[in-house]
C-alpha cells in the first residue's frame, strides 16, 4: 500500500525522531512511504489567529502536494483535524472545494489508518514501563479519533497503562494560545501535569506533537522526571 | 402610553425580515414535519404499572415520598401524610373530586381546612400562606421526571401548591404519562378543540430547592419544604 | 456597553481570577459535579445525539422564520388581554417599563432571575425611578445584598462566594444571627423574601422559552421563585429576548428537557411554569395585568450573518460547565455578564469588539463547549470566526502578529523560503540553546519559554533524513 507521509512542521523542525519512528512502523506493516518534498504546514497556525487569507495559500500548497497520493498519513491528530477541515474554509470555491474534500477524504492520523484501514490492531511492539495516554481535543473530539490509539497500545507488550484522570480536559496548548494567553495556559498546563503525576507513570504518550511539546516542556520545567514519547515511537519500539 | 396592546411591531419585525434578506412572511406557516423525534421512544408502550414502578423511582430522586393506594384507603393514606407532615391547617382546591373520593369527613370535619372560594378574593392567598399543607389534585402525571402537571382555573388557584410549607399531590393513577411529551400534546389538544389554555399550568417536581450556596443542596427555598405524591388506583 | 461589567483590563480581571483561589476551587467542583450530571442525563436516554440534532432543526426553524413566530406570538398575547412591547434597543426596553412603573405607581418590584434584564441594566433604571427591585433567586439575591455584585455564572451567579462570605453579607445587611450552614441561610433569605412577593407592586421574568401558538410564557426554576413572582403581584412584566421562541407547547417540551438536563443535569427541573397572559376572570392569584417586552438589543444584527447559530443558544450554560479556560479564570474575568464559550462569542457581537477583543482568543479552540452544546452551534468554529473577523475585516490584529502571520503564510505557501528559513533554524537559535533545549527564547518564544522550556530545532531536519536514507538505500 502506497501512503504520502504528511510529517508536519513540528516534526519536520523539531521531532524527527517522531517522523522517523512513523516511517519505521508503517514500513513494518507494509506500507510503501513517500514523502512529498513540497509539504510545509497545515496552515493551523495562522488559521487559528485569524489570518484565514494567508493561511488559504499554505492550504492551496497542501493541497496541490498530496494531489496525486492514495492515502495521506500524518503522525498528528491536530493537523489531520485540519486537513479535515478545509472543505469547511474553502467552501463555495469553485475550484478548491472538492480539491479540499479530495484530500480530506483520504487523510488519515497514523493510528486511525492501521486501525481503520489496515485493519492492524496488533502491531507486534514490545516497552517495557508505566504510561498513561494523554487524548489531544483536536484529534479526538474534533477528529472523532478516540478508540484507535487505545486499541493499539493494549496490545503493546511490556506496557502497562493507566488511565489519565480529566483525559478529556485541554492541556492548555492551543497553539498560539500558548503564548497569546500564557498565563492562563500556564494554570491549564499545571493542571493536566499535576494529573499525570497522579498516575505515577514514567512516560506520558501522545499522538500530537503540539500537545507534548507543551505539557513536556512544562514537565521539564519544574523537574518532574516523567519522559515524554510520540505513540509512534511507542508503537515502533521492539 | 397603553392603548395599543401591540407596539412597535412592525419596524421591529422589518428589520428581522431585511436581515433576513426576504420580505416579512405572510402566509400561514405549517408546523415543520420534524427530522428527528427521540421524545417518541421515551418508556414506549411502557404499561400503566410500569408509568407507577418508574415513578416511584424517580420520587428518590427529588426528595419526595410516594404511595400507592386503592380508591377506598385514600383517606387513611391521605390522614397518615397529614399527621407525618404536623396536621393542619390545610387548604385545597374546589374540586368535587375530593368529595367523590371519600374525604369530606377529612375535610370538612375533622381537620381545620380551607377550600379555595374566588368569592373571597385576597383572602384566599392568606389562607394559602397560613396553611401547613396545601392539597391538589394532578391532571398529568410524568412518570419519567416524577413531575405533577396542575391546570389553573378559578376554583384551582396557582398558590395552594406553592405557599404551605408541605405539599401533597392527588395522583389517579390513570394520570400517568411517560414524559412531558405527552403533557405537551394534550395540553395542544385542549388548546385546539378549546381555543384556550389554562392561565396557568404548573410543572412541579418535587418541592422547592436551590444549590446557589457552594452548590449544597438545600431543599425547600421558596414553596414548599415536604412534598407527597398518593398516587390512587382508580381504575 | 450593555451587559459590560467592571472596568478592569482583561488581563488584570484574568490576573484575579487566577489568585482567587476559593473561586477556582468552587468553579473546578462546579464543572466537575455539573458536568458529571449532564453527561449521566445525556447517557441514560440513549440517543443523546438525536435529541441534539432535534434541538438543532427545532431552534435553525425559529430563527428562519422569526418575523412569523414573533408576530404570531404577540397576537396570541393580545388576544388573551396581555401588552406587547417591541423593543430594538435596551432604552426603548426600559422607558417602556419605567412608564409602567410610574403609572402604576410601583415601590417594590420583586424579581425571577433574568439574563436579559441584566443584560439592559434594568434594575438601576428602576432604582432610579425609587423603586425597591429585590431579586428572589437565592443566588441573585445574595449578590443583590452584596452592594449587586454581578453574576460570575449564567446559572449559578454566585458561586464565586462561599457560604462564609454569604454569612457575613446577611449578617451586615439582614441583621442574620445564625450559622454559615447554607441551609439556614437560605431559610433566612425564604423568611425574608415572603414577605416581598407579599408586598409587592410589581413581578417582573425573563423568558426561558415564549410559545408563539398560544401566546404562553415558560419559565424554568428549581427554587420556585418564579411561580411566586408570576402569581402574587398585580402586575407582571416579561422580558425576553426575541430569539426565545417556540412554535408550539411540543418544541417547548424537547428544548425544556434539553434545558434541564444540559443545565443541571436533572429530568426536569422542579418548577416549570407555564402561563398564558393575565389571569382569567375570577381567578384570585396571577397578574390582572400583564406586559411581554421583546427585546433585539442587537440580536437581528446577528440574523443573516455568520454568526447566526449563536442565536440558537438557550442559555443551558453546558459549555460553561466544561470550558477549560473558565475553569481557571471565573466568570469575572469575561467583563461581561455572559461568560463561558457563549459568552466569548455572544459579548464582542453585543458588546463590540473594542470591549471585548480578548474574548475569542481566550480558547484554545478545544471543542469541549461545541462537544456539549444540546442545540449544537458550533461554538468553537464562531470564536475562531471572531478571529478571522477581527484581523481581516477589522484590522485589530497587532502589527507585529500581522507581520509574523503574514510571513509565516508565506513562507508556509512557499518552498523555497520554508528551505531557507528551517535550515538555518538551528544556527540562528544557537546563542539560546543549551543543550537539546531553550530556556529563554526570544520574540514570541519568550512568552512560551517563560513557562516552559522548548525545544532547540533538529541539526537534521526530518526531511533530510528522510532524502538521505533513500539515497542510502539506493546506493
Amino acid at each position: 500500500m502506497k501512503v504520502s507521509l504528511f510529517a508536519t512542521c513540528l516534526v519536520d523542525l523539531f521531532q524527527s525522531s517522531v517522523g522517523k519512528a512513523t516511517v519505521e512502523l508503517l514500513e513494518k506493516l507494509g506500507c510503501e512511504i513517500d514523502f512529498p518534498e513540497s509539504q510545509i504546514c497545515c496552515g493551523q497556525p495562522s488559521y487559528n489567529s485569524g489570518f484565514v487569507k494567508e493561511s488559504k495559500e499554505a492550504m492551496k500548497r497542501m493541497i496541490d502536494t498530496f494531489a496525486d497520493a492514495d492515502y495521506v498519513v500524518s503522525p498528528s491528530g491536530s493537523c489531520v483535524y485540519m486537513f479535515h477541515e478545509y472543505p469547511y474554509i474553502f467552501k463555495n470555491d469553485p475550484i478548491w472545494e472538492q480539491r479540499a474534500k479530495a484530500l480530506a477524504e483520504k487523510t488519515y492520523e497514523l493510528t486511525q489508518f492501521i486501525v481503520d484501514v489496515l485493519k492492524v490492531e496488533d502491531v507486534g511492539a514490545r516497552f517495557e514501563g508505566s504510561v498513561t495516554y494523554h487524548t489531544s481535543c483536536h484529534m479526538t473530539r474534533l477528529l472523532g479519533v478516540k478508540k484507535a490509539p487505545m486499541i493499539l497500545l493494549n496490545n503493546v507488550k511490556g506496557l502497562s497503562i493507566t488511565e489519565l484522570p480529566y483525559k478529556e480536559q485541554c492541556c492548555g496548548f492551543g497553539g498560539t494560545f500558548s503564548v497569546k494567553m500564557a498565563q492562563i495556559s500556564e494554570q491549564m498546563v499545571d493542571e493536566k501535569v499535576s494529573h499525570i503525576e497522579e498516575t505515577k507513570a514514567d512516560y506520558l504518550i501522545g499522538a500530537d506533537a503540539g500537545c507534548l511539546m507543551n505539557i513536556g516542556g512544562r514537565m521539564e520545567r519544574k523537574g518532574k522526571p516523567i519522559k515524554v514519547l510520540h505513540i509512534a515511537e511507542v508503537l515502533n519500539s521492539r | 402610553m397603553m392603548e395599543s396592546a401591540i407596539q412597535n411591531r412592525d419596524r421591529f419585525l422589518d428589520q428581522i425580515a431585511n436581515r433576513l434578506g426576504r420580505e416579512r412572511m405572510i402566509a400561514h406557516l405549517e408546523r415543520p414535519k420534524w427530522k428527528y423525534r427521540p421524545q417518541e421512544e421515551v418508556l414506549k408502550n411502557a404499561t400503566q404499572d410500569e408509568l407507577v414502578d418508574v415513578l416511584k423511582e424517580q420520587c428518590k430522586k427529588i426528595h419526595t415520598s410516594i404511595c400507592i393506594t386503592e380508591l377506598k384507603h385514600l383517606p387513611a393514606a391521605l390522614n397518615d401524610v397529614v399527621s407525618a407532615y404536623g396536621g393542619d391547617p390545610i387548604i385545597t382546591w374546589k374540586d368535587e373530586r375530593f368529595s367523590r373520593w371519600g374525604l369530606d369527613s377529612l375535610l370538612k370535619v375533622e381537620w381545620a381546612s380551607y377550600e379555595w372560594n374566588p368569592a373571597k378574593e385576597e383572602e384566599n392567598i392568606k389562607l394559602a400562606e397560613k396553611a401547613n399543607i396545601g392539597i391538589t389534585i394532578c391532571e398529568i402525571t410524568l412518570a419519567e421526571s416524577g413531575t405533577v402537571v396542575l391546570f389553573t382555573d378559578k376554583n384551582k388557584g396557582r398558590t395552594v401548591s406553592f405557599l404551605p410549607a408541605a405539599y401533597i399531590a392527588l395522583i389517579p393513577k390513570s394520570s400517568l404519562v411517560p414524559r412531558i411529551t405527552q403533557a405537551a400534546v394534550k395540553m395542544r389538544e385542549i388548546y385546539h378543540t378549546t381555543g384556550q389554555v389554562p392561565s396557568c399550568i404548573n410543572f412541579i417536581t418535587g418541592p422547592s430547592n436551590s444549590a446557589d450556596i457552594e452548590l449544597k443542596l438545600v431543599v425547600g427555598v421558596h414553596g414548599p419544604v415536604k412534598a407527597h405524591y398518593i398516587v390512587i388506583n382508580d381504575l | 456597553m450593555p451587559m459590560k461589567i467592571g472596568s478592569d483590563e482583561f488581563k488584570n480581571r484574568v490576573d484575579k481570577g487566577i489568585n482567587d483561589s476559593f473561586m477556582r476551587s468552587a468553579v473546578a467542583s462546579a464543572q466537575d459535579g455539573i458536568g458529571q450530571r449532564r453527561q449521566a442525563a445525556a447517557d441514560e436516554l440513549g440517543n443523546w445525539e438525536e435529541w441534539r440534532s432535534h434541538g438543532e432543526e427545532i431552534r435553525q426553524h425559529v430563527l428562519a422564520h422569526l418575523d412569523y413566530y414573533l408576530e404570531q406570538l404577540s397576537e396570541n398575547v393580545a388576544k388573551r388581554g396581555g401588552h406587547v412591547f417591541f423593543a430594538q434597543t435596551k432604552e426603548e426596553a426600559t422607558e417602556y417599563i419605567r412608564e409602567i412603573v410610574q403609572k402604576k405607581q410601583a415601590k417594590k418590584i420583586v424579581k425571577s432571575k433574568s439574563m436579559v434584564t441584566e443584560e439592559i441594566h434594568l434594575n438601576a433604571v428602576l432604582e432610579n425611578e425609587g423603586c425597591k427591585v429585590v431579586e428572589t433567586d437565592l443566588g441573585e439575591y445574595i449578590l443583590q445584598v452584596d452592594d449587586h455584585e454581578p453574576p460570575s455564572h449564567i446559572i449559578a451567579p454566585a458561586l464565586h462566594k462561599n457560604k462564609e462570605q454569604v454569612q457575613e453579607v446577611f449578617t451586615k445587611k439582614l441583621g442574620y444571627t445564625k450559622s454559615s450552614k447554607p441551609e439556614e441561610l437560605a431559610w433566612h433569605a425564604r423568611k425574608m423574601l415572603r414577605e416581598e412577593y407579599l408586598s409587592a407592586d410589581i413581578g417582573m421574568t425573563g423568558c426561558n422559552f415564549a410559545v408563539a401558538e398560544t401566546g404562553s410564557i415558560c419559565l424554568v426554576t428549581n427554587e420556585g421563585n418564579a411561580d411566586l413572582v408570576t402569581a402574587l403581584p398585580k402586575t407582571l412584566i416579561t422580558v425576553m429576548g426575541m430569539e426565545r421562541i417556540v412554535p408550539t407547547f411540543e418544541e417547548m417540551e424537547v428544548l425544556v428537557s434539553l434545558l434541564t438536563r444540559s443545565a443541571v443535569g436533572q429530568k426536569l427541573t422542579s418548577y416549570i411554569t407555564v402561563f398564558t397572559g393575565p389571569r382569567a376572570v375570577m381567578e384570585v392569584d396571577g397578574p390582572e395585568d400583564f406586559h411581554l417586552v421583546i427585546l433585539d438589543n442587537g440580536r437581528s444584527n446577528i440574523l443573516g450573518g455568520e454568526f447566526q447559530s449563536i442565536l440558537q443558544c438557550i442559555r443551558c450554560a453546558a459549555c460553561v460547565n466544561a470550558c477549560p479556560v473558565y475553569r481557571h479564570v471565573g466568570g469575572h474575568s469575561y467583563g461581561s455578564i455572559y461568560s463561558g464559550p457563549i459568552g466569548a462569542v455572544l459579548s464582542p457581537l453585543l458588546g463590540g469588539y473594542d470591549d471585548y477583543k480578548e474574548l475569542p482568543y481566550a480558547s484554545t479552540l478545544c471543542g469541549a463547549c461545541t462537544e456539549v452544546c444540546p442545540v449544537k452551534i458550533p461554538l468553537h468554529q464562531l470564536l475562531h470566526k471572531h478571529r478571522e473577523v477581527m484581523v481581516e475585516k477589522e484590522g485589530k490584529a497587532p502589527i507585529t502578529e500581522k507581520l509574523a502571520m503574514k510571513a509565516f503564510g508565506f513562507g508556509a505557501a512557499s518552498p523555497a523560503l520554508y528551505k531557507i528559513g528551517s535550515k538555518i533554524a538551528p544556527t540562528a537559535m544557537n546563542p539560546f540553546t543549551v543543550g537539546d533545549k531553550i530556556s529563554s527564547g526570544p520574540g514570541p518564544l519568550k512568552a512560551w519559554t517563560e513557562i516552559r522550556e522548548f525545544p532547540a530545532p533538529n541539526k537534521e531536519r526530518f526531511r533530510d533524513w528522510f532524502k538521505n536514507r533513500a539515497k542510502e538505500e539506493h546506493v
